[in-house]
């Protein structure tokens, strides 16, 4: 669990000091943050190869950046992640206009149980354990949202279309998914321990 | 705004999914500091963050040497560029430093290649890097379509403009496409003065510097500028940027804050 305060190797002060250009800082803030935003390529991205090109892009971004982080936008590790779900989906979406490539429907990429090289076997079963038991228990209307949402990268405007449903349906499916998951997520790894 | 709405518009920003309209709402809130705002979302994006969780993979060692390559390399080119004119130019900036640039230009690109031969799949590396300096680009202007399209052509060229000493820490690139026109966005640079305007120079090989737009920057010194194409039939080598009345003016008179050559 990463340190709260500003510790000086707290996320915030790491990103902190690679915006001042702080090679160390980057190289720990990589070796803390790689797995965990690869992770999420992975999921979005079936290919390897693609995937840590996609990462390699995501932390050039971080070095190049930093300095325009905004802790009044979330912490440092959402910040990663919400930029490495974006150039995966991009990714994704250039693979399926340029190549025609068969991508995987969303929901097969979401509850694929094949093991990847590389994995940290424990932590991760864990952790993929636990998410997906945590989407399992959400109501299908409202599972189907979050995943349209974060694992293909549509906009409310654009899954509202494709689910033939009202906007503000979506969004209120969107904010019951999150608030369903983050209990249910809250539970079940009080639990684990 | 009821406390529903908020956290749907919460949730909606931590997943990323929010109509330009609605994020433009929720971060009038964030800049606030509304206190259910800040909370709604801080909870969402913890959630997100332990979604992505999921599957933790250890990357390839590669990909993080290939990351502290590119950073070195990235230093060397800055310092070989601001090396150049500090032991070449004799007084404060004058015009003719341009050929100083273009010879910094050169050290950089060298320093540059230097270090890439050091680094195995050199080329590998540097085909990896333009697709990834065209991702960096592509998400600071993916709501303008025709910008979009640009990138997406072929002979888009991206440059990498180095700081020059009056703006140390800034940093500016541009995508140049030469009958469409490009984009410049600039980082770090200082305030602009009162009265004064930074203009963006596109130079052809041997010739004279065309005006290619004039901008100033915001509180954080950031700033972009569409350029128009230049004239058919003229190629250009350098782009730069100097500092000038407000207005502009026809042929660079100022202080020169970033060069960087295609």
């Amino acid at each position: 669990m990463p340190a709260a305060g500003p510790l000086p190797d707290s996320p915030s002060a790491l990103i902190a000091r690679i915006a001042q250009r702080d090679r160390e800082a980057f190289s720990r803030f990589y070796d803390a943050f790689a797995g965990l935003a690869l992770g999420l390529i992975r999921r979005i991205l079936r290919d390897p190869a693609a995937a840590e090109e996609v990462l390699q892009e995501v932390f050039w971004q971080v070095w190049q950046e930093a300095e325009r982080y905004d802790p009044k936008r979330g912490s440092p590790e959402a910040w990663l992640v919400m930029r490495a779900k974006t150039r995966a989906i991009d990714k994704l979406r250039a693979i399926r206009r340029r190549e025609k490539t068969f991508v995987a429907p969303v929901d097969e990429s979401v509850t694929r149980s094949d093991e990847a090289p590389g994995e940290n076997p424990g932590v991760a079963a864990e952790a993929r354990g636990l998410v997906r038991s945590a989407l399992n228990a959400l109501p299908e209307a409202q599972r189907r949202v979050v995943e349209l949402a974060f694992f293909d990268g549509l906009t409310q405007s654009e899954i509202a279309r494709k689910l033939g449903e009202p906007l503000g349906t979506i969004k209120t499916r969107a904010r019951l998914g999150l608030e369903r998951l983050r209990a249910v997520m809250r539970r079940e790894g009080q639990g684990a321990r | 705004m009821n406390r529903d709405e908020i956290y749907e518009l919460a949730a909606g920003y931590a997943l990323g999914t929010l109509d330009l309209e609605d994020r433009e709402r929720f971060e009038v809130l964030l800049n606030a500091r509304d206190p259910e705002a800040v909370t709604a979302l801080r909870e969402f994006q913890s959630t997100m963050t332990d979604l992505a969780t999921e599957g933790s993979v250890t990357p390839s060692p590669g990909v993080k040497a290939a990351l502290m390559a590119r950073i070195d390399a990235e230093g060397l080119a800055r310092d070989a560029v601001v090396r150049t004119l500090e032991t070449k130019r004799p007084e404060r900036a004058r015009w003719p430093v341009w050929s100083m640039v273009l010879t910094g230009a050169m050290a950089a690109g060298i320093a540059a290649i230097a270090v890439g031969l050091a680094v195995s799949s050199a080329y590998d590396r540097r085909l990896a890097q333009l697709q990834h300096e065209a991702a960096a680009i592509k998400e600071e202007l993916n709501r303008q379509q025709a910008i979009v399209t640009l990138l997406q052509d072929p002979a888009t060229r991206f440059v990498s403009l180095g700081a020059l000493e009056p703006a140390a820490g800034a940093s500016a690139r541009m995508v140049w496409h030469k009958t469409a026109g490009g984009l410049l966005v600039v980082q770090g640079m200082p305030p602009t003065p009162a009265g004064k305007a930074y203009e963006l120079w596109a130079i052809p090989p041997g010739g004279s510097p065309i005006p290619a737009g004039v901008f100033t920057v915001d509180a954080k010194g950031t700033a972009s500028l569409r350029v128009s194409p230049v004239a058919a039939g003229t190629e250009v080598e350098t782009f730069a940027v100097t500092l000038e009345p407000a207005s502009g003016v026809p042929a660079p008179t100022g202080a020169m804050y970033l060069a960087g050559k295609l």
